[in-house]
């Protein structure tokens, strides 16, 4: 897939959450580029979670759109993933 | 045997990579598992859906796992017994498993995501999941209020009111965990006393910011955008009430990753496969170790034990078949 087709993806995580890695692997995987964005360290990536109304992570935005939590079928459709 | 006519029989595909022994999951049991059928020589694949260490990697420390006095951290453990198995051969890829099926020739097929596997002998150590509370309102305020993993998402509620459903290890350790950021932390069971081991309920009771609401259930979750309220019910009374609360974390236990077997094997009402003490299933060459077991439980230091027996479970069945799976296929392609 050429790189510039790829959706915006961020990935907001926290410092000890097992499911944040989990969704970063499966995107390495399937071989997507994502920005991070540990909301523990960084204090506008928990403002614009608590704006969005959003108390946990791992949240993954595509082109905007947030999917909370490792939702594989979710992201799967949004990317897509076959 | 008619359970194995039972099963589906499908046509051997063109392009199907064949192993002697299929580990579905890669927590302690299947780690373990695989440790021992490539030590013993045996071509062993490990299927993975998430990541390696299972639940266990959900836990900030392992205070009960043998030879780590002090307690070593769950996905540190799981990094530790994947390098191990890894470097006897273990062969693995990251994928969903979505069939197990019988083929011709007495080899069993289990399809992926990413292609399909044939192996002799199946060793099912998929584990177990958390289980959501099942109450109105839930889908809607998860990730807005609601949590199933405390180590995640305890930072976004700093000096806020939280409460913990449910009395086991999970439970209280949840509990604890939170104690640090919260204000305060409820614990609501539905029974008069924890499940929890010893050790933690004297921590929780000894805790200032914990407070334990006995007998009570959660009915349902109130909230306009973001959780608000609890509906709490006394089971023995049957007397309701409210309680305002920022977040809810849910510890109700688990619920085993069955689902894809229940055609195929025996399983007991709850969904855990039904095995003898060798973790042989109804079926000959599936074997079944760890969470996903019935009475398993649920400890890692047993799903290791379970790995182990199901290795040797696996290496004898597969000796006495002698049906020449050495003879792997050459343009095998392992992907990894």
């Amino acid at each position: 897939m050429p790189v510039s087709s790829q959706p915006r993806i961020i990935i907001f995580t926290s410092s000890s959450c097992p499911w944040c890695n989990r969704v970063k692997q499966y995107l390495r995987e399937k071989r997507f580029r994502f920005r991070e964005v540990n909301v523990e360290r960084d204090a506008d990536g928990a403002r614009e979670l608590r704006r969005r109304n959003i108390k946990g992570v791992p949240v993954v935005l595509i082109n905007n759109k947030p999917i909370i939590g490792f939702d594989k079928a979710k992201i799967d459709k949004l990317l897509p993933i076959r | 045997m008619e359970r194995l006519a039972a099963a589906r029989i499908t046509a051997r595909r063109q392009k199907v990579t064949r192993y002697e022994v299929i580990i579905i999951g890669g927590g302690p049991a299947g780690l373990t598992a695989g440790l021992y059928t490539s030590r013993a020589g045996l071509r062993s694949l490990l299927i993975e859906r998430g990541m390696f260490g299972g639940q266990m990697a959900n836990a900030t420390l392992v205070e009960n796992y043998p030879g780590f006095p002090e307690g070593i951290a769950g996905p540190e453990l799981g990094l530790l017994m994947h390098q191990q198995a890894v470097r006897y051969g273990l062969e693995e890829i990251t994928t969903e498993v979505t069939g197990l099926t019988l083929t011709q020739g007495q080899l069993y097929g289990v399809s992926t995501a990413e292609g399909d596997f044939e192996a002799a002998a199946i060793i099912i150590a998929a584990g177990s999941e958390y289980r959501k509370l099942g109450v109105s309102g839930e889908e809607t305020f998860s990730g807005r209020g609601i949590s199933y993993c405390a180590t995640c998402d305890g930072f976004f509620f700093r000096d806020q009111e939280v409460a913990v459903v449910g009395g086991g290890d999970t439970a209280i350790t949840d509990a604890l965990e939170l104690s640090r950021h919260a204000s305060k932390v409820y614990v609501i069971h539905r029974r008069d006393q924890l499940r929890a081991g010893k050790a933690l309920q004297e921590q929780a009771f000894a805790h200032p910011k914990l407070e334990f609401i006995w007998d009570t259930v959660v009915d349902e979750l109130l909230g306009n955008k973001v959780l608000e309220e609890l509906k709490l019910r006394n089971v023995k009374t049957g007397q309701q009430s409210t309680l305002k609360v920022d977040g809810l974390f849910v510890a109700v236990g688990l619920m085993p990753n069955s689902h894809i077997f229940f055609d195929i094997l025996d399983l007991d009402d709850a969904g855990y496969i039904i095995t003898d003490e060798m973790m042989a299933t109804s079926l000959p060459g599936i074997f079944a170790a760890g969470d996903i077991r019935r009475n398993s439980p649920r400890q890692i230091a047993a799903a290791v034990g379970d790995g182990v027996t199901a290795a040797m479970s696996g290496f004898k069945y597969i000796q006495e078949q002698g049906n020449g799976i050495r003879t792997a296929n050459p343009q095998a392609d392992g992907k990894s």
